[in-house]
């Protein structure tokens, strides 16, 4: 496995910048995702990265070597497309074998193989099978397995498990990250759903209008959002305009929120998890608005002001005070400062 | 509601009847055993099919029709198809323009574009001193007006319909852009391309404006020989010939349907 | 890439582009009984075309066929293209079969089917005559009711097909919606599904009416001695009349009105689209 490096890439199309001076870093066989919203630069990044998309400016190193110029054919990446784009024309073993096939590999060389990679993403008993015959999940398997086989410098995934039923989701998850590791492919992932990226990521990077917002580990951009944008897409966050005057952080509608940490901050953050309910003498008093059941969880909306904040907790058991709350009660907010971030921009 | 349905339910029975039933009626009608069309028959025969068979011009205009139909779809399809694909793939400029001018021979009446051809021929025919009008390659020459449009119509619409991202897939499995095209584009592009090469060949099997003009004796179509015939009688020999015409178009359509489905491109 | 458009088009270009530029230029020719065709420019072709009522009955019955032709095939057209769209499974495939069969058996071999149906001994009058309804046959065959019947037969297919594929990409929850707030069937063909099909509408007809402009079987079989339409008629100055500057120019006359009157009803059809 090989190293991936992204050194000052650069995309434009036409007046439109769709990715801007970007830098990243993969070790060998790590996993990283790309995450962010529709149209933030993360699909062009990964096809410059695959060779479909040639960079303005900046390059693209695969071990150290410089592959920026050099058709798609003549990197050792291997991509799974987001529509898994496999030949229709071709059984699932000749899919999986197209690839030795292009690097010249004798014909029961090439079979033995891809019957081993079948056989890992446990299909071999349907290779004989064309695409349209298989269900979504074994055709996504069938995508991974074409790459697999190839032995890549660099896997890359386009969305890969957006096209799957949301039960299915989480069984393709494993086995990918599974694969991944036991394989120790270098991966670059692109995703839009935080979710995936957090739970199968070694790093994260957040991608949004083309820059990079925001690398490192789940964590740090969980607990450690650099902006409030940040904050806002990886997983949820209540983010408050205000700032700080006289000794609390005020916001706009002029409720007082306690913590000065950064003087400057524009924004105050706070998880929705991290808050308790009380009564209204014993916290930021505000107005229950709406209490949305969850099944484990139950979600508050609370008027602090007239401000919403967002309060989630465990499902209160049937003699809990919580149990017993209404829309239109008054109740209290409670929270640790170090859980709140405050952030400049 | 009721009469919506009734509407509803009768067009349709009229629609496929007034198509089908004429096709139908030359079927049936050429087992009577009378020489003049009537109904009821007095009784069936199959006389008119050898009446059919050993009359000239039927057969030569047989023969004439599926040599023209073979070689102009020989012609149109590869340069149609190689049109299609610079259409649908290429950076070219005037797109539409060109689109619009290679299915110009649709848009443009057969007879006037029959006649055209038919003033250049002579034309050329006075200028090289050689005969044009009324020879083989002429009519190929004509018939590929026919099969270069419906192959572009046929396969733009089929490489429209074709996913880029598994040609993508292949150069990044390592296939050079030429293999990627013998491998995948063009495997891809084969149930298009055989019902393009399909409607050609029908289209000029069965046409009689374009080439009602650039006949001549001993060199006549399938369908100009029965027209000039039509124009006297139709008789149970000519619905001899027209059933053995509707059997031949049937077969291949069914030939083609085992290997592409029709229904799909359509 | 882009050169691969080279060997079609400078085919399309020598077999029609030129033919026509030369058939233009001889229809500003005249007409000579002993050489045929002189070289002069003079507009005296298209205006007898224009002013001959000769021609001018020609042409106007022309255009009442194929406008009565076109509208009857998009009236009848609508119900089967609906079938066929809204149609699931095996069946699908072989409905389309057989909708796509006449369209391929030929114009000049249904036109002798018409004629076996419509004529004095055919299908229709001895049906009738069985059931004791005339003792004389009618006269069905040699009548512009049998050249608009048979003209709306052989073009049927087309409309069909082009009309089921735009139906068959309307949602047919659309339709559902518009049942589920309360229209009725009729109602909603007509204040959904129709406005949406308007494109195929637009595209099958403008097929179907170069078609019906461009027949030459059909009436000539069909409508008998005395009836003319502008196909047969160009093809006589050619091959009967020899006086071909005339001839090209009732050609171009054809052309130029089948062109403009498709493109003035695909801009009325377009407008209402935009409106609606």
């Amino acid at each position: 496995m090989k190293s991936l490096e992204l050194v000052n890439i650069r995309k434009e199309y036409g007046d439109a910048v769709a990715v801007d001076d970007m830098n990243m870093t993969i070790r060998k066989g790590e996993l990283v995702s790309l995450l962010g919203p529709s149209g933030c630069g993360k699909t062009t990044t990964l096809r410059m990265v695959a060779g479909f998309v040639a960079p303005s400016a900046g390059s693209v190193l695969i071990d150290g070597r410089d592959v920026t110029h050099r058709p798609p054919y003549e990197r050792n990446t291997a991509l799974v497309f987001q529509s898994y784009a496999l030949f229709p024309h071709m059984s699932v073993a000749q899919n999986v074998a197209f690839g030795l096939e292009m690097r010249r590999m004798p014909r029961a060389e090439r079979e033995a193989k891809s019957l081993e990679a079948l056989r890992r993403v446990r299909l071999d008993h349907l290779a004989e099978r064309y695409p349209r015959q298989l269900s979504g999940g074994q055709q996504q398997r069938v995508a991974l397995a074409r790459g697999l086989v190839l032995n890549p410098d660099v896997f890359l995934l386009d969305e890969p498990l957006s096209n799957l039923d949301a039960k299915l989701r989480a069984e393709v998850r494993s086995e990918i990250r599974g694969l991944q590791q036991a394989l120790e492919l270098t991966t670059l992932m692109v995703t839009h759903d935080q979710e995936e990226a957090l739970t199968m990521s070694d790093g994260l990077v957040l991608m949004a209008g083309g820059r990079v917002r925001q690398s490192g580990s789940a964590q740090d951009l969980y607990e450690r959002p650099a902006d409030a944008f940040v904050a806002d897409f990886v997983g949820r966050s209540n983010v408050l305009e205000g700032r700080v005057e006289g000794g609390s952080f005020r916001m706009k509608d002029g409720t007082a929120l306690p913590g000065t940490a950064v003087p400057t901050a524009r924004y105050y953050t706070l998880r929705p998890e991290k808050i308790a309910l009380t009564s209204p003498d014993q916290g930021v008093p505000g107005t229950l608005r709406e209490v949305l059941y969850l099944g484990a969880q139950t979600e508050y909306t609370v008027l602090l002001g007239t401000t919403p904040v967002t309060v989630i907790r465990a499902t209160p058991g049937p003699d809990d005070t919580l149990a017993r709350l209404r829309p239109g009660d008054p109740v209290g907010l409670r929270w640790n400062s170090a859980d709140a971030r405050l952030l400049d921009s | 509601m009721r009469l919506t349905s009734l509407i509803y339910r009768g067009t349709i029975v009229i629609a496929y009847t007034v198509m089908l039933l004429p096709v139908l009626l030359l079927v049936v009608t050429s087992f009577f055993r009378d020489a003049i069309i009537a109904f009821p028959p007095t009784g069936l025969s199959l006389e008119w099919y050898r009446n059919a068979l050993t009359r000239d011009e039927f057969l030569s205009g047989f023969l004439v029709s599926v040599k023209v139909a073979a070689i102009a779809t020989a012609i149109g399809v590869p340069t149609g198809t190689a049109a299609a694909m610079a259409l649908v793939r290429s950076r070219l400029r005037f797109k539409a323009a060109i689109t619009t001018f290679l299915l110009g021979p649709i848009i443009v009446p057969g007879i006037v574009a029959g006649i055209a051809l038919y003033l250049s021929y002579l034309a050329v025919q006075n200028r090289l001193d050689m005969d044009i009008v009324g020879t083989l390659p002429g009519l190929i020459a004509a018939h590929v007006l026919l099969t270069i449009p419906w192959t572009v119509r046929v396969v733009i619409s089929g490489l429209q319909g074709l996913d880029r991202s598994v040609e993508e897939a292949a150069l990044n499995l390592g296939a050079r852009p030429r293999a990627v095209f013998l491998r995948v584009t063009l495997p891809m592009m084969r149930p298009a391309i055989v019902a393009a090469a399909m409607f050609s060949f029908i289209q000029s099997f069965e046409n009689l404006e374009l080439t009602l003009l650039l006949v001549g004796p001993g060199m006549s179509t399938l369908p100009i020989a029965m027209m000039n015939y039509l124009e006297f009688q139709v008789d149970p020999t000519l619905a001899a010939v027209a059933t053995l015409q509707i059997a031949v178009i049937a077969a291949m359509m069914l030939i083609t349907d085992r290997y592409v489905k029709l229904s799909r491109i359509v | 890439m882009a050169k691969l458009v080279l060997p079609a088009g400078l085919l399309v270009l020598a077999l029609l582009g030129v033919p026509m530029l030369l058939m233009l230029r001889y229809s500003f020719n005249s007409f000579d009984p002993l050489y045929l065709m002189k070289e002069a420019f003079t507009f005296g072709n298209y205006a007898r075309a224009v002013v001959d009522p000769y021609y001018q009955k020609i042409l106007l019955t022309t255009v009442a066929v194929a406008l009565a032709s076109t509208l009857l095939t998009t009236l009848l057209a609508y119900g089967p293209a609906y079938w066929l769209a809204r149609m699931e499974g095996r069946w699908k495939s072989k409905l389309t079969i057989l909708t796509m069969f006449p369209l391929l058996v030929g114009g000049v071999v249904r036109s002798a089917g018409y004629m076996a149906l419509l004529s004095s001994d055919g299908l229709i009058n001895a049906t009738l005559r069985g059931l004791g309804l005339i003792t004389v046959p009618l006269q069905l065959l040699y009548t512009p009711g049998a050249v608009v019947f048979a003209t709306v037969g052989i073009v049927l297919p087309y409309m069909i097909l082009t009309l089921a594929s735009v139906i068959e990409s309307i949602p047919r929850q659309v339709e559902d919606a518009a049942a589920n707030l309360g229209a009725r069937p009729g109602t909603a063909f007509i204040r959904v599904l129709m406005p949406l099909s308007l494109p195929g509408v637009l595209a099958g007809s403008t097929l179907v009416f170069i078609l019906c402009m461009n027949a030459y079987a059909t009436p000539l079989l069909l409508g008998g001695p005395q009836f003319q339409m502008m196909a047969p008629a160009v093809y006589d100055q050619f091959a009967r009349a020899s006086n071909w500057p005339f001839g090209a120019a009732l050609a171009f006359l054809l052309l130029v009105v089948t062109v403009a009157l498709t493109t003035l009803g695909s801009s009325v059809i377009a407008r209402r689209y935009k409106a609606g």
